[in-house]
């Protein structure tokens, strides 16, 4: 919360960190590999942070309401199917690009009817549905890749306004929506309480049913959204889809400061969180690091942050019960 | 005497086997600190949870000025003008006290369909309720977490007061408090009845009780026991329905 009042330009001691981490990596990367620092590299890092600007503002609302969807991956994949077989039966581009945030919305839906109506832990609920939909991808995919899609989307995209890709406006309008949701409405508070007790939200009058329901939901059409981009970007869907997505957005979210027991997060954190993991991917490639690593990478950075901040709350926490006498 | 803002009728409530309560009868009036007081286990948690629309009870009546009412919710139970002060106080540690305060009930003004919290005019009330209750708290911008255990009181008192609270309930609400601190709280408890709001107090303090309480009603396992004015008792006399070495109870609960 605090990092929310502190609005969207003035940046707190963790984005700060992030920023100059961000800035260190591009500089060593740049001294390491003689391809790195051009502006086709950074175009590379952009468009492959797209996805992952979107599931990440979606696993950011989940974990602040103290939820989680390791299911990302494979929800982005189905989405992309359905973006992909409605663009190869000569669908209108524009309105292709809105059945992933449908298609993501609805599975959305499905995934809060399992949790919430089914009282399941997120993790565990979205760990199972994990395992059903990856078997429904391989069904739908009939074991091949899609491939070969037209190219409608991708002009779609292409498509730049007052200078800015069209991505670049759909990613900043949605951060945008969330943040006047977040800070603006009373949305946002309720989601907070959930996040820090759902007991004491429920006890506080807040409809924790509804709100839960509406983030995951929201959560989905993001992932959609992401989905209706990777087909734009890539042109194929593949078995494997989305396979490493939750591990990087929950590490990019938390990397942001958002915290992983919920009840707080950041939005310029995401963004600068998401930033970082690419640059680093993208680095360690370039520098003759297999890309097998790369989960290792993210991997080892989320559970040091994590580490990081048991350590540090624990102090803070004995500070506080101090300070406030 | 006047008419009681709540009549409780049979109250019973059975968690599988378990019977928590049973038979509850309780009258409590507006303007008057009621103390509930009994052992752990005694059902003085599971009663208020019934009140404040927590728990449905298994059996039995809730009736508030003459209209029986049945609460699904805590939302219900709010509206119908009960509050609750739980003991480990329903407030969100990560949100600001006017967040708290308004927390489920915001101001808000419509654009687009799109509701917008009124930020500067929940301030301001909260700023009011404040100096209304004389609860010196430095930043009201603070988080709730930052702020010691009194000042969370008073910040669940202002919820409260906030709600337009015809009746308040208060569980164990100096459990955690130093002395200075717990005397504050009484004085806000003795200061919500004179406002005419009825006050329901749980405690285990009994001499916390005998000095705010007007009437006291004693809990023993699942039962009431005993329901005094405080002017016709004592401590002794209450400790003994408590423990149940008190003859009366001795009766009761050989009868049963």
């Amino acid at each position: 919360m605090r990092q929310l009042r502190n609005g969207v330009f003035s940046l707190n001691g963790r984005e700060w960190s992030l920023l100059v981490a961000c800035i260190l990596a591009i500089i060593v990367f740049s001294v390491a590999s003689p391809y790195y620092a051009t502006s086709g590299n950074a175009g590379t890092v952009l468009r492959n942070s797209i996805e992952l600007l979107l599931v990440g503002l979606g696993m950011m609302l989940l974990l602040a309401m103290g939820g989680i969807d390791v299911s990302v991956g494979v929800v982005m994949g189905l989405a992309a199917i359905g973006v992909g077989r409605a663009l190869g039966a000569g669908v209108d581009p524009v309105l292709t690009a809105f059945v992933g945030p449908l298609t993501g919305a609805l599975l959305g839906l499905l995934t809060a009817a399992v949790i919430v109506l089914g009282r399941v832990p997120a993790i565990v609920g979205t760990l199972g549905l994990l395992g059903v939909y990856r078997t429904a991808i391989f069904v739908l995919l009939g074991g091949q890749w899609l491939s070969g899609l037209p190219t409608g989307l991708t002009l779609l995209l292409g498509t730049t306004i007052l200078g800015l890709p069209v991505a670049a406006w759909v990613i900043a309008l949605a951060y945008l929506a969330v943040w006047i949701a977040l800070r603006r409405t009373p949305f946002g508070l309720h989601l907070l309480a959930i996040g820090n007790s759902e007991e004491k939200a429920r006890l506080s009058g807040i409809p924790v049913v509804k709100i839960r329901f509406a983030t995951f939901i929201v959560s989905g059409a993001l992932t959609g959204l992401a989905a209706t981009f990777y087909v734009a970007n890539y042109r194929n869907v593949e078995m494997t889809v989305g396979s490493t997505l939750a591990l990087d957005a929950i590490a990019a979210v938390v990397l942001g400061g958002t915290s992983i027991l919920g009840g707080r997060c950041s939005l310029v954190g995401t963004v600068l969180g998401v930033l970082l993991l690419r640059i680093l991917q993208n680095g360690l490639l370039l520098t003759g690091v297999p890309s097998l690593w790369q989960p290792v990478v993210t991997g080892s950075l989320l559970i040091g942050v994590l580490g990081f901040e048991v350590l540090s709350n624990r102090l803070s926490l004995s500070r506080l019960g101090w300070a406030s006498k | 005497m006047t008419a009681p803002f709540l009549v409780a009728k049979g109250i019973a409530k059975r968690f599988g086997a378990l019977t928590a309560l049973s038979g509850v009868d309780l009258e409590i009036r507006s303007g008057e600190v009621l103390a509930l007081l009994g052992d752990n286990g005694a059902g003085k948690s599971t009663f208020i949870k019934i009140l404040a629309g927590a728990h449905p009870a298994s059996d039995g009546e809730l009736v508030i000025e003459g209209v029986p009412v049945a609460f699904s919710s805590p939302k219900d139970a709010a509206a119908a003008g009960i509050a609750t002060i739980f003991q480990e106080l329903a407030l969100s540690e990560n949100l600001s006290i006017s967040e708290n305060v308004f927390l489920g009930r915001e101001l808000k003004r419509s654009v687009l369909g799109v509701p917008f919290l009124r930020r500067a005019d929940m301030r301001q009330r909260v700023d009011g309720l404040l100096k209304e209750l004389d609860a010196h708290i430095s930043d009201p911008e603070a988080p709730v977490g930052s702020l010691s255990g009194g000042q969370r009181q008073a910040v669940a008192i202002c919820r409260a007061l906030n709600l337009n609270a015809r009746l308040v309930i208060m569980d164990e609400p100096t459990a955690a408090l130093a002395v200075a601190e717990t005397r504050k709280v009484l004085a806000l408890t003795r200061r919500l009845a004179e406002r005419g709001c009825a006050v329901v107090l749980i405690s285990h303090n009994i001499s916390e009780v005998f000095e705010v309480a007007d009437r006291i009603v004693v809990f023993r396992r699942g039962r009431k026991v005993a329901e005094r004015l405080r002017a016709e008792t004592n401590p002794e006399e209450i400790v003994s329905f408590i423990t149940g070495a008190h003859p009366d109870v001795r009766a009761l609960e050989k009868a049963n």
